[in-house]
């Protein structure tokens, strides 16, 4: 038994107990501090498989027909590794945070240790029936969780009714895929159908391939299946959020990886493509939506949309660079997805720990009711910034790294495949250009507006700091960000172990000294810190000459300034949704009211906007009239009377009986 | 194999019969006379085999289906009041006797194939084990009164009873046993439910029960 192994089944172990152990009282401390063991485990697991400490274990007796089959290579490794590490933060987070009359219930307790070992068991499962399983594990667990606090409006439920069909259709494209798949291979192991893949028929081989991008894609909240992320991630309770959005959407990910490139062996170009158009507008799409949100976890929910579209571009173009048979580019493209999918990890849990820290501060989650939070909450501030600016793509930001490792890909990946890539790198390349900018404007937007500044309400002013396991969660996650925004040579090797081992048959050796994009992040930082200092001391010595005179912010003369004078979320989007009016097509309702005496005075203005999210009214909207339409239909057949119903049955049995003695 | 092709004839004759009649009391007398007929036919059975086990089977079944079961079915109607007939049937009494000919019909038509299998005496009756099982299912789909429906379901029983017998000559004591003790359950349920429905809302007219939907 190797490290690996040892790893996983104290994970699973640890994970198992832990949830038994929600009858005790003191659940909320013991569940929590179970959830960060398991983690570690995970997180030790993953490393050791990256290390190349692989195992297989085969458990014939667990599942019927098919039995329950491990393997942890580098590829899963990574995953497991990654969601460890937000399981650790989460769990440390969650001993003060879930200590709320909704969260200690028993089995929101026990769902979360549950939904943990099922994320950490997903990219282990060496069989489709393992797979599938711990899938639905999954689902099932997060959705107890995303439901947890059902008792603070109609719209937990609602969330919770569209993450469980969504989910539940996704698994059923996955399901129809992968059956399909196991149809033309001797038997359900993932050995035996990367044997298979080889030999499918392009036909066949591209429904599989599109069945799972369907389903996983949708795990991932990839435009126009992300309907459910921007609705579940909010409700959540915050350390959930944190695990969904950082740990289990890369599943997502992991999923494409596994079934496109390794077990279907690669395949055509147009699948790849496919994949980078969609990841191209998820990219855009989901950011864009999150730079007009005012609702913090929702801007941070429909980020996350936004991160994994540049997953997908990383992927689609490593796929595609393959199928043209240049494998260095495709494992650069693969290791660049990769590594965006730890990076992203790690300050996707930040944010969402932060934002979860202000939610249970203040209550609140409205941008445009919060501000002024820096001298109440210092460490969730820092955090929160700390984070925002890991998840712009600026220089010492973790982003930065492997988006500017994305773009280097892409843009050497012009010579590489004739007209397709002529075409579809450039358009890949502004995209993922794009979205970086409008990053920035986001998280600035999220920062200032939400921490700086005075407060707009009550609830922010009177707000105070988190307990401090709270602050440790976010402290663990803090540490991961800044490693890997300066340090990402340490990661490196261990991504790239990942991405070798489906992407190209051999090492990756990445060199990009003769690119024109070499440079080193540390040294970067440290020459910012130094410019820094220098702009700082210099500015403080030409200000000490003078005489120093205290006086009043310049305010034209109107009186102290007051909160309302402050820009709001919405008011900082405006210009944005003004360039991007035909895309967003928001709904503007100006309101204004004038004095009786005179038209010409102003008694107050009203301004409503509402975003509704276009691709879900165009795409969604239509198909559940329709449910709904047959629904109704289905009820003139359902009278309520009982002879109705019995006869139903009868004349079933009759007709196939007439039918069997006609055909026979 | 006269004693067999005779208890055969009686089984179908007793279903038919249940259709026929109006009177409460008369269809349980027939239903009786059905479990009767049906004990006969896993006697002639034993008889054949000559296995001590199916002896005993013939035994439990003459003493549920024609002893224990009736019972049950007059101490509900003694209870019934002033409900003692099925008087409008959803289909009327000549056009359920006409349907009765025509699943019987249908039941030699689907059996043929399961007769072939292993043709023998004993498989020649299936079409009569499967006309009973359409038979009470057709008196569950049509009749009004809780108590019709409830012989219904037992006469589908019965029907199904007397398939297994002639097909495997015996499904084994422990599993008829559970199949059994199953029916007896669900005929002491359906008649405490019966009497609820009676004291709530004075009668026990399934097709007056709509509220319940969506």
């Amino acid at each position: 038994m190797n490290l690996s192994a040892t790893g996983m089944a104290a994970a699973v172990a640890v994970g198992l107990v832990t949830a038994l152990l929600a009858v005790i009282r003191a659940r909320t401390a013991v569940i929590g501090a179970g959830t960060a063991l398991t983690g570690a485990a995970a997180v030790f697991a993953g490393a050791a498989a990256l290390a190349g400490g692989s195992f297989s274990l085969v458990l014939p007796g667990v599942l019927p027909l098919s039995g329950v089959a491990l393997t942890l290579d580098p590829l899963g490794g990574l995953f497991v590794a990654v969601t460890g590490g937000v399981a650790v933060a989460t769990g440390i987070y969650a001993v003060s945070y879930a200590d709320t009359p909704d969260l200690r219930a028993r089995g929101v307790q026990v769902a979360l240790p549950v939904f943990v070992v099922a994320m950490v068991l997903v990219p282990a499962a060496a069989n489709v029936a393992t797979l599938l399983v711990c899938w639905e594990l999954m689902a099932l667990a997060s959705l107890v969780l995303v439901v947890a606090e059902h008792r603070r409006g109609p719209q937990v439920a609602s969330a919770g009714r569209w993450y469980a069909v969504m989910t539940h259709l996704g698994f059923m494209s996955v399901l129809i895929g992968l059956m399909v798949f196991v149809a033309h291979a001797p038997d359900d192991s993932f050995t035996a159908l990367r044997e298979a893949g080889r030999h499918l028929s392009p036909a066949v081989a591209g429904v599989v391939f599109v069945a799972a991008l369907a389903g996983f894609g949708s795990k991932a909240g990839i435009v126009p299946l992300h309907a459910w992320l921007p609705r579940a991630h909010p409700e959540a309770p915050s350390h959930v959020s944190a695990l969904m959005s950082a740990a289990m959407v890369n599943l997502g990910v992991y999923g494409l990886v596994r079934v496109g490139v390794d077990l279907l062996g690669g395949g055509a170009a147009w699948w790849w493509l496919l994949v980078l158009a969609l990841g191209a507008l998820s990219a855009v799409y989901g950011i864009l939506q999150a730079a007009m949100s005012s609702d913090l976890k929702r801007l941070l929910g429909q980020s996350t949309t936004e991160n994994m579209g540049l997953v997908l571009i990383g992927v689609g173009a490593a796929g595609l660079f393959a199928s043209f048979g240049d494998h260095t580019l495709a494992a650069l493209a693969l290791t660049a997805a990769l590594l965006h999918v730890v990076g992203h990890a790690a300050f996707k849990t930040l944010l969402f720990l932060a934002a979860g820290s202000v939610l249970h501060a203040t209550g609140s989650r409205d941008l445009d009711a919060l501000g002024g939070l820096r001298p109440v909450m210092p460490v969730t501030t820092a955090a929160f910034g700390l984070g925002a600016l890991a998840a712009s793509a600026l220089p010492p930001g973790t982003a930065f790294v492997s988006e500017w490792l994305l773009l280097q890909a892409l843009i050497h990946g012009l010579p590489a495949g004739g007209v397709t890539a002529a075409i579809a790198m450039p358009v890949a390349v502004a995209a993922v250009a794009l979205t970086a900018g409008l990053a920035v404007a986001t998280f600035v937007k999220a920062f200032g507006v939400g921490f700086l500044a005075r407060p707009r309400s009550d609830a922010a002013s009177n707000a105070h700091e988190s307990p401090f396991t709270m602050l440790a969660g976010m402290g663990v996650a803090a540490v991961v960000c800044v490693v890997l925004a300066l340090w990402p040579a340490g990661i490196l090797p261990a991504v790239q172990a990942a991405a070798g081992g489906v992407a190209v048959s051999g090492d990756v050796t990445l060199r990009l000294d003769q690119a024109t994009g070499a440079l080193s992040p540390l040294l970067l930082t440290l020459g910012l810190v130094a410019a820094v200092i220098v702009v700082a001391g210099v500015v403080r010595a030409v200000v000490a000459r003078r005489v120093r005179r205290e006086a009043r912010l310049w305010d034209c003369g109107g009186g102290p300034m007051s909160a309302r004078m402050e820009y709001t979320a919405t008011s900082f989007a405006e210009p944005l949704q003004r360039v991007f009016d035909d895309v967003v097509q928001p709904e503007l309702d100006v309101d204004v009211s004038h004095h009786q005496e005179s038209r010409y005075l102003v008694q107050a203005v009203e301004y409503r906007r509402k975003m509704p999210d276009r691709i879900e009214r165009r795409l969604y909207r239509p198909v559940l009239s329709v449910i709904t339409a047959w629904g109704e239909a289905g009820r003139v057949l359902a009278p309520g009377s009982v002879h109705r119903y019995l006869g139903y049955g009868f004349y079933a049995v009759c007709g196939v009986l007439i039918l069997l003695a006609v055909t026979r | 194999m006269e004693p067999l092709y005779l208890a055969c004839g009686a089984l179908l004759l007793t279903a038919v019969l249940v259709l026929w009649r109006r009177e409460l009391s008369v269809i349980i007398r027939v239903f009786a006379l059905q479990g009767a007929a049906l004990a006969v036919l896993v006697g002639v059975l034993a008889a054949q085999e000559n296995s001590a086990e199916l002896w005993a089977v013939a035994a439990g079944v003459l003493v549920l289906r024609a002893g224990v079961l009736p019972y049950l079915l007059r101490r509900a109607l003694a209870g019934a009041g002033e409900a003692q007939r099925e008087t409008r049937p959803l289909v009327n009494v000549s056009a359920s006797l006409l349907a009765a000919a025509v699943l019987t019909l249908l039941a030699y038509a689907v059996s043929q194939p399961l007769v072939e299998l292993a043709p023998s005496a004993a498989t020649q009756a299936i079409p009569v084990g499967v006309t009973v099982v359409l038979i009470g299912f057709f008196v569950l789909v049509t009749r009004r009164r809780a108590l019709s429906q409830l012989v219904g379901f037992l006469l589908m029983d019965n029907g199904i009873t007397a398939v297994g017998f002639l097909t495997t000559t015996g499904v084994g004591l422990v599993v008829e046993l559970g199949v059994s003790l199953d029916v007896l359950l669900a005929v002491l349920v359906l008649q405490v439910l019966t009497t609820r429905m009676r004291e709530t809302f004075g009668g026990t007219d399934l097709d007056e029960l709509r509220e319940l939907r969506d």
